[in-house]
């Protein structure tokens, strides 16, 4: 059965996507920190970073609507935390709601903190996606191993984007199968079956995950995942990374 | 007389649920040797290959090449031991085809040259060079299968065990199975039913049944013993029902 890839536009070809990767994960986190560390909210300068990092979503290819999808995912959990920031935040009294003889007071200290918190984290999911749309996923987590991220982090993750589809598979097919041979049948009796099904899912993929270990051992794995890497930083990249360290510092700067 | 390449001596295997799978099993298979391991169902033909690499063990009545098969030995077995199982998702683990393949090369240490050119001659002895950068989810099962072959022969093991390797391979890639391992040298143990390839690769066949070793011999003297085969829920490979 055909799914997404998780790394649906990784495949694709641009300056971007050709990036060294771990050039790229310096690159990007150094936007997220530098957005992150903005003190004031200065409009002009959240302008020129969402130029700058909606001009590599261009040079990379990758649509739009893929990214905006993406922020808008995230979105939501954002808001809910920094919801109560406004009404927390002491400032200048803005408007107060009354419920009752509970008194809610909104600052403008408090909306503009708001706001900040929101285009933060919203220029940073655009980064983070760019980073994740535009690198192969198995290339992303060498890049990492190279800059010593912990190595069972990373085999946690190497497995889940290996083993989630054939579980999603698993189920798919058990469905198949129960669907195939369904003849009526008590919407209570079809809610008992799916629950079944999640129990041997979870066996199943217990098992799964006992003969994978014994595969790995087959082959003489000894607790250390190792692999090859074999991306290598050029001249190219080393540019981008200046021109971009450069065009970050001016923003900063001026901000 | 050539040297032993794995030497049982009454092995037993009980699974932890109580099921007694092997049952006094003995056997020899010599260097440069290819032995097919028939037998019906659930007649622990999966389970004797997993004590050729260390994963079960029975008792310590196991050798490869002298070496008895304890926990010191383990990596060294391993090595001279290449084992290729059934359900190709649980072989493929890694993210992509070219680590995965990648993988027994590392571990053995090899230098990154080495590495590459071991996963190149791999894959292209199995005819997907061209998936290397692949995630092996987004393959079909013969071409899963397929890698799976290649992440043991980028370990050029010398002694290959391979657990049903040509179920869901299409005519075409059966064939060519059966002539890379006619072409290969190292000693194979093949469990299979498809009579017809151990018949073609195989010069010994060892039948087994609810655990227990009922026939060894010469490939063509068993399967002219068309009496034996059907008793134990197998039959006559089809290149000999035309002769006969």
């Amino acid at each position: 059965m055909e799914h997404a890839f998780l790394d649906e536009y990784s495949h694709s070809d641009s300056f971007i996507h050709r990036l060294e990767p771990r050039i790229k994960i310096a690159c990007f986190f150094l936007f997220v920190f530098y957005v992150a560390f903005q003190r004031s909210c200065n409009i002009y300068v959240y302008g020129a970073y969402a130029i700058v990092m909606m001009s590599l979503v261009r040079v990379s290819r990758i649509p739009l609507a893929f990214v905006f999808r993406r922020v808008v995912s995230v979105l939501p959990f954002i808001v809910m935390i920094a919801l109560s920031i406004p009404f927390m935040k002491a400032g200048q009294e803005g408007a107060t709601i009354a419920l009752g003889s509970l008194k809610l007071s909104v600052s403008f200290e408090g909306i503009v903190l708001f706001v900040n918190i929101v285009i933060k984290a919203c220029l940073s999911i655009i980064a983070m996606t760019l980073l994740m749309a535009s690198t192969d996923f198995s290339q992303l987590l060498k890049a990492f191993e190279k800059l010593h991220v912990p190595g069972v982090l990373l085999m946690v993750l190497s497995f889940m984007y290996r083993y989630l589809f054939v579980i999603e598979d698993e189920l798919m097919k058990m469905r198949l199968a129960k669907d195939s041979r369904t003849i009526g049948g008590s919407k209570w009796f079809h809610l008992k079956a799916q629950a079944n099904m999640l129990g041997v899912l979870f066996i199943r993929a217990y098992e799964r995950a006992e003969k994978v270990y014994l595969a790995m051992c087959a082959r003489g794995y000894e607790g250390k995942m190792r692999t090859l890497y074999d991306a290598k930083v050029t001249l190219r990249d080393v540019l981008f990374c200046v021109v971009f360290f450069g065009v970050m510092t001016i923003i900063k700067l001026n901000g | 007389m050539a040297k032993k390449a794995i030497e049982i001596k009454n092995l037993n295997f009980t699974y932890p649920d109580g099921t007694q799978a092997l049952k006094d099993v003995s056997l020899d298979i010599l260097e440069g040797e290819a032995v097919g391991i028939i037998g019906p169902n659930g007649a622990g033909k999966s389970t004797l290959l997993l004590h050729f690499n260390g994963i079960l063990s029975g008792n310590n009545h196991i050798r490869i090449f002298d070496i008895p098969i304890s926990d010191k030995t383990l990596p060294q077995i391993r090595r001279k031991v290449g084992l290729i199982f059934q359900d190709p998702n649980n072989q493929l683990f890694m993210p992509t085809v070219f680590d995965d393949v990648a993988f027994g090369p590392l571990t053995m240490g090899l230098s990154k040259d080495k590495v590459q050119t071991a996963v190149d001659e791999a894959l292209g002895e199995v005819d997907l060079l061209n998936c290397r950068r692949r995630s092996s989810h987004h393959l079909s099962s013969g071409q899963k299968k397929r890698v799976a072959l290649a992440t043991v022969l980028s370990m050029n093991p010398e002694i290959l065990v391979l657990d049903e390797p040509s179920s869901d391979l299409d005519p075409k890639h059966r064939r060519d199975l059966i002539v890379i391992l006619k072409r290969l040298t190292a000693t194979k143990i093949i469990a299979t039913h498809d009579l017809d390839l151990v018949l073609e690769v195989c010069s010994r066949v060892v039948i087994i049944d609810e655990g227990k070793v009922v026939a060894i011999g010469d490939a063509r003297e068993v399967f002219n013993n068309k009496q034996l085969l059907e008793s134990h829920n197998l039959g006559v490979p089809s290149a000999l029902c035309r002769i006969g």
